[in-house]
């Protein structure tokens, strides 16, 4: 265990050194941005909407929907699956290391990335809807937003990752995914949503949020979970997730062409 | 001496496709060359002896251990693949650190092992380098230092001189030999006979998966120059170095290519044939600017051998 920890602390330094030269951060600082752009130019635009509705309707529909899952992909699916397709793993698998220390490793440097990007990302895009007319944004909106985000952005990254060690292209599964479940699944009417990360997600909106988000269409007739089980599931999810991409690393081979 | 590397019936498929069949071979401590010509199985010889694969049948054990995914083995192997990746963004002397961290090393212990690994495959003037900014001989350096630098009892190396500069390849060549003397057993492969010649008597030869040959090289250059072998000479006046080239009682056939521009032979003695070429170049002032063995290729060889 202690070396497990040793080398995952190892990875992990190593990988945040890496993000800071990856093309994945420039594409995902981009992917970042689009949040904030889009709240601004709404306030600039529209002189009807208010604060408050710009930032739950940009928060909810895209920031919590789309840029959270898409980035977490595009940087979650990397913990392994780069390394792979760089063909630099053979020099970590042939090491007397223990193999999930290549994935925690890599993963929490990840997490610690998707955080601070996806913090900065909501503060931009709060502060930018706050730009338009109406009363200041209060808590009730910020800070669930931005628990749901983070939270997203951790369990998101989790399985992506974990999926890096199940199949090839992890982006292309990870891509089917995000939008065949996360994005169909989601807005079903009835129970199919509670199979969805997002669900638990909006739960924790609902749960910690005021009632202006009851704005966005069709949050107020959803059923949510309470709280405290959705931050379990999604806790169970995250923990479940690691074990099992922990579980098959260590007895995967990777076959790389020379 | 002690048995290294003990396979039996060892197969490895992809999918359809085989790597390695039925292979049951015992090799000794000491230096060994694997040879054989592309696809003949030797990459996939090496990932199975390094615990990067795992053998689709048959049993395979080395230094005693089975090696896939196994620790302890680990801490006894140096693999330097054929593969050209490295981690571009860090130095060199970073990335063998770094490998001898995830080994076990303390800072200080991996800094002084990874510079004196780098001080043997002689890259301790660009360790300081990214290693996206290395030349093909550096970033091969820079494997093998990763894989010698934590002093492993057991060396595997892939392809080592491909690539390669003749200066380089004599260097890399005289490493080996310096750790083979310090009581490092190497496994190491190439396609080109002769380069693993002046490392080691011992070689194992694979062909389309299966265990074509073992023994010293000798006897299986014997087996071989049985085989006239061709070479192709391109030459400013290839006529005039034609003419001089049969005066050689082992060349046995002289062609000039339709060009005017080659030479095409063939001789049943191909190390004469080398160490005599340069004096008949010399002496015809034929301006040689290629050339070319195919027969050097072990492939022609092996298709020889096997018919």
């Amino acid at each position: 265990m202690l070396l497990l920890l040793r080398t995952s602390a190892l990875l992990f330094r190593t990988h945040l050194a890496r993000l800071a030269w990856s093309r994945r951060t420039l594409v995902c600082a981009l992917l970042a941005a689009l949040g904030p752009l889009v709240a601004f130019l709404i306030a600039a635009a529209s002189r009807k909407t208010n604060a408050s509705e710009i930032a739950v309707h940009v928060g909810y529909l895209l920031q919590l929907q789309v840029i959270v899952p898409v980035l977490a992909l595009v940087a979650g699916s990397a913990a392994v699956a780069e390394e792979v397709e760089d063909r630099t793993i053979t020099f970590l698998f042939s090491r007397p290391l223990p193999r999930a220390s290549v994935l925690l490793g890599r993963w929490s440097a990840i997490l610690v990335f998707l955080t601070v990007l996806l913090a900065a990302s909501t503060w931009l895009l709060l502060a930018a809807a706050g730009r338009a007319k109406g009363p200041p944004l209060d808590d009730g909106i910020r800070e669930p937003l931005l628990a749901a985000v983070l939270a997203g952005g951790a369990v998101y990254s989790a399985l992506f990752a974990v999926l890096g060690v199940f199949v090839r292209s992890p982006v292309i599964v990870g891509l089917g995914y995000a939008f065949a479940i996360e994005g169909f699944l989601a807005n079903m009417p009835a129970g199919t949503q509670s199979l969805t990360i997002q669900y638990y997600l909006r739960s924790m909106i609902a749960g910690l949020g005021s009632s202006q988000w009851s704005a966005v269409e069709g949050f107020a007739s959803t059923s949510f979970e309470p709280l405290p089980r959705a931050l379990t599931t999604l806790s169970i999810v995250l923990v479940a997730a690691l074990a099992l991409g922990a579980w098959r690393i260590t007895r995967r081979e990777f076959v790389l062409s020379s | 001496m002690t048995v290294l590397v003990e396979a039996r019936d060892l197969s490895r498929y992809y999918g359809p496709v085989v790597g390695l069949n039925d292979l049951t071979l015992a090799l000794d401590e000491g230096v060994t060359g694997l040879l054989g010509p592309n696809g003949a199985g030797k990459s996939t010889f090496l990932k199975l002896v390094a615990g990067e694969i795992r053998p689709s049948r048959g049993s395979l054990r080395v230094l005693g251990y089975a090696p896939f995914a196994n620790r302890e083995y680990f801490r006894r192997v140096g693999f330097c693949p054929q593969q050209d990746a490295l981690y571009g963004e860090m130095t060199g002397l970073e990335f063998v650190v770094f490998l001898l961290r995830l080994s076990g090393h303390g800072k200080s212990d991996a800094r002084r092992l990874a510079q004196r690994a780098i001080e043997r495959v002689r890259l301790e003037e660009a360790m300081d380098r990214r290693t996206r900014g290395y030349s093909k001989g550096m970033r091969q350096r820079i494997r093998l230092a990763q894989a010698i630098a934590h002093e492993p009892r057991f060396l595997i190396v892939d392809e080592p001189m491909t690539g390669l500069d003749p200066l380089a390849r004599r260097e890399m060549s005289a490493l080996f030999a310096e750790l083979a003397a310090e009581g490092v057993s190497i496994l190491i492969s190439s396609h080109i006979l002769h380069e693993v010649e002046g490392l080691t008597r011992n070689v194992v030869l694979l062909h389309r998966g299966r265990l074509l040959a073992q023994g010293p090289v000798p006897e299986i250059r014997k087996l071989l120059s049985r085989h006239p072998r061709k070479v192709e000479i391109g030459a400013r006046d290839a006529r005039s170095l034609a003419a001089a080239l049969l005066g050689l009682d082992h060349v046995l056939s002289v062609r000039l290519a339709p060009g005017g521009d080659s030479v095409q032979l063939e001789t049943r003695d191909l190390d004469r044939f080398w160490s005599e070429l340069p004096r008949i170049a010399a002496t015809a002032r034929a301006g040689i600017h290629t050339l070319d063995s195919s027969d050097a290729n072990l492939e022609a060889v092996f298709d020889y051998l096997v018919v």
